[in-house]
């Protein structure tokens, strides 16, 4: 198996897009090519989610391949639900750790706001299981409050720390210029004040509106090259040295602990396998808080913390910029926004800016190994990632 | 008559699925739909629950109740609630009626009320 | 003898409360202050409200159209017991809500228009309009009708409107919905924040003047876009309107 490097990175801003969606997937693309200086790729893999449904259009890897150019490259679409970005990195990655190819063009891309947040909310929910959870009208973030409430009585969760990541992030965000919400919010506006009920109204009790991630447009894409190839191109040698995937029940109900997201675990200690590291080692982490609870029990899952204790460290501060393990200091999916297929990707661009030294305000020191977790499903198809920074 | 939500027995070695599935998780051994029938209980506890705000397009109801409860024989499932203050380990019991309408066509599956 | 035709022509209002100005707490820890907006100062809403007849999305052209007739024919004398109240953050315009008296029992809500986005401004708009309705005005009951999908999920369904669906709402004529003075006590808790009187600092502030919105929505890079992108997927409608009006600019 060879070693994979990311030779180039691009991304959108996060937000309403009112292009069509093989022009996201391209300006990324594009952006991505550029920053690598290549005009030609063998593979092309483009992480989607709702094309079909929300944007009437399937075979989207076709049309993305063409509107750049790289034809005759080979080009797939690749979805995973909410993972959809991490299987497509994976997909490069074996790609060019096999041999076949040298050159892949990786990008993700969703365009969920060319409908109303109902018809949103209805299309994400369609990843429940089609008879025992959608047709009685469960949506992601009810699967999120539900699990919240059992990890409150649990472990001592409390709206509080919720509502602690939730600021973290949003804030965080405005370091980001890429990001969706550039608006600061304060505990107080959303937690403590009289006004809090109606700032931040329950979505699904016991989350909150600002519990949730925005509903936004975007893309990001990534160049995944051979190390021969890398230091023909000249850029920053960044390598993925981890990558696990791991799977769960589709039904919620069926989780053998109602607690545990066996499935990150897994796919984390499979990623750190591969790269011969422990979660100790890493210095920058991307976690999947479409949900702030998310972000609390992932960093239990993954190993940055004993299970049940995600949300001490959180209040210790451990996890925010300048803590012993930065934890979305983007804005991670609250903040810098959540296009569906587009965020593994994003994931990627991120800690790719962090190792290369170019993450400016937001800028985590000594950043040399990196960490992304993309969460499908509701934690029933996980990917993680291990980056690192070769000298 | 009552209508029932069914799990599915593996006819050679007796696990339990809910919901279907078509291999079965314990003996994989199974031919195809090599399950029988057999009707969930109705009674549970619940384990946890939420009630949601923001509905997908087809509801029409302000808020709805979900819930997850733990059945007698141990299987869990979801379902929607008819509870105006659940708690974490209440008595339910469930009756499969309308969860869903879509146009013009019903879907069924198990609400519960307080036991 | 000659007749005043302004006399005949110029409605009577109504006597109608004041609206007592309050303030509250914002998401971002800001204040905002909602108060009453005097004839003489349609103008300077008026100047806010005219580009939002050009963005093309979640129905701020339908919304501002709308309320921008209102508000004129407000000011020109040509509207019955019309209120209009302003949203304000640190003396900047957030959100514009309206509506008027039917009847010394009866209230019509007209429009709520947020002119920021992202901190439920507009949420707090409508609430303190019906307080307005219930509390101040004695009204018994308030007829709504909403434009965007999101307005009717939040007031028709939240609130738990009752239908009445028999008296067309002069917005378009579409069946109306009320909300009695029962279903609002029962929502008041949850929905109707605020705190009175508002800290004198704070309220100078924003009776000195209607300050320009910092961040409103704008139109979209192209003309009719959200539209257009709706039925043409490929964009390429949209590269030809531009191309079109950067030539159009050019010549000009």
């Amino acid at each position: 198996m060879r070693d994979v490097y990311v030779a180039g990175i691009g991304i959108t801003t996060f937000t309403r897009l009112e292009f069509a969606l093989s022009e996201i997937a391209s300006y990324a693309s594009m952006m991505a090519l550029k920053d690598a200086g290549i005009t030609e790729v063998d593979q092309v893999y483009v992480a989607n989610m709702g094309s079909p449904r929300v944007n009437h259009q399937t075979a989207l890897a076709s049309a993305v391949v063409d509107s750049l150019s790289l034809t005759p490259a080979g080009a797939a679409a690749i979805e995973n639900g909410p993972a959809s970005g991490g299987s497509a990195i994976k997909a490069g990655f074996q790609a060019v750790a096999s041999g076949m190819e040298d050159v892949v063009l990786v990008a993700g891309v969703e365009r969920m706001r060319e409908v109303n947040g109902l018809e949103a909310t209805d299309f994400v929910a369609t990843l429940t299981h089609p008879i025992a959870e959608y047709i009685y009208g469960v949506t992601l973030p009810a699967h999120a409050a539900m699990f919240t409430r059992l990890y409150m009585d649990k472990y001592g969760v409390t709206e509080r720390h919720l509502a602690m990541v939730g600021v973290k992030n949003q804030n965080a965000a405005l370091n980001n210029e890429w990001a969706h919400l550039q608006q600061e919010i304060s505990l107080e506006g959303i937690l403590d004040s009289p006004e809090a009920m109606t700032n931040n109204p329950y979505v699904a009790e016991p989350l909150r509106f600002f519990d949730a991630c925005p509903v936004s447009d975007g893309g990001a894409a990534v160049i995944l090259v051979s190390e021969e190839k890398a230091k023909e191109l000249g850029r920053p040698m960044i390598k993925i040295s981890g990558v696990g995937q791991a799977t769960d029940t589709h039904a919620v109900h069926e989780r053998e602990e109602p607690t545990d997201l066996l499935a990150v675990r897994k796919a984390a200690a499979d990623a750190f396998a591969m790269a011969g590291k422990t979660p100790d080692d890493v210095d920058v982490a991307e976690l999947h808080d479409a949900f702030t609870i998310l972000e609390i029990v992932e960093s239990e899952e993954v190993g940055f913390f004993p299970k049940g204790e995600g949300h001490i460290a959180l209040e210790k501060g451990e996890t925010a910029l300048g803590g012993k393990i930065p934890i979305n200091v983007g804005g991670g999916l609250k903040g810098r926004g959540h296009p569906v297929g587009a965020t593994g990707v994003a994931q990627a661009w991120e800690i790719v800016t962090q190792l290369r030294g170019d993450g400016e305000a937001r800028q985590v020191e000594d950043a040399n190994v990196g960490f992304t977790c993309n969460f499908g499903g509701f934690g029933n198809n996980v990917v993680c990632l291990v980056f690192e920074k070769e000298a | 008559m009552a209508r029932e939500i069914y799990a599915y027995k593996c006819r050679l070695c007796d696990t339990m699925h809910y919901p279907f599935r078509m291999v079965c998780k314990n003996c994989k051994q199974n031919d195809f739909f090599e399950f029988d029938t057999v009707p969930l209980p109705k009674k549970g506890n619940l384990l946890t629950f939420t009630r949601v705000y923001n509905l997908p397009a087809q509801y029409e109801v302000a808020t709805l109740g979900l819930g997850i409860v733990e059945l007698e024989n141990g299987m869990r499932m979801l379902g929607q609630l008819d509870i105006d203050e659940p708690k974490a380990g209440m008595a339910v019991e469930g009756s499969v009626e309308v969860v869903r309408q879509e146009t013009y066509d019903d879907y069924y599956g198990m609400v519960f009320r307080s036991a | 003898m000659s007749v005043d035709l302004e006399k005949i022509l110029r409605p009577v209002d109504s006597p109608m409360a004041p609206y007592e100005p309050k303030y509250m707490l914002l998401a971002s820890g800001e204040a905002a202050v909602v108060r009453a907006v005097d004839r003489d100062e349609i103008p300077d809403l008026l100047k806010h409200v005219e580009p939002l007849l050009h963005v093309e999305r979640d129905y701020y052209d339908v919304v501002a159209s709308r309320v921008y007739a209102e508000l004129l024919s407000h000011y020109q004398y040509r509207f019955q017991d019309q209120y209009v109240l302003a949203v304000q953050v640190d003396g900047e315009l957030a959100a514009i809500v309206n509506g008027r008296q039917v009847s010394p029992k009866l209230g019509l809500s007209l429009h709520t228009l947020a002119l920021r986005r992202g901190l439920r401004i507009g949420a707090h708009a409508f609430a303190a309009k019906m307080e307005y309705h219930f509390d101040a005005l004695g009204h018994e009951e308030v007829l709504i009708v909403a434009e965007s999908p999101i307005g009717f999920r939040r007031w028709m369904i939240e609130y738990k409107l009752e239908k009445r669906f028999d008296i067309p709402h002069e917005l378009g004529g579409v069946p109306s919905w009320a909300l009695t003075r029962e279903l609002f006590d029962a929502a008041r808790g949850s929905l109707v924040v605020g705190r009175r009187p508002v800290p004198p600092e704070i309220l100078d502030k924003a009776m000195e003047a209607i300050l320009p919105p910092s961040d409103p929505p704008t139109p979209a890079l192209d003309p009719l876009a959200a539209t257009r992108s709706k039925y043409d997927p490929t964009a390429t409608a949209l590269m030809v309107e531009r191309w079109a009006m950067e030539e159009g600019l050019q010549d000009a």
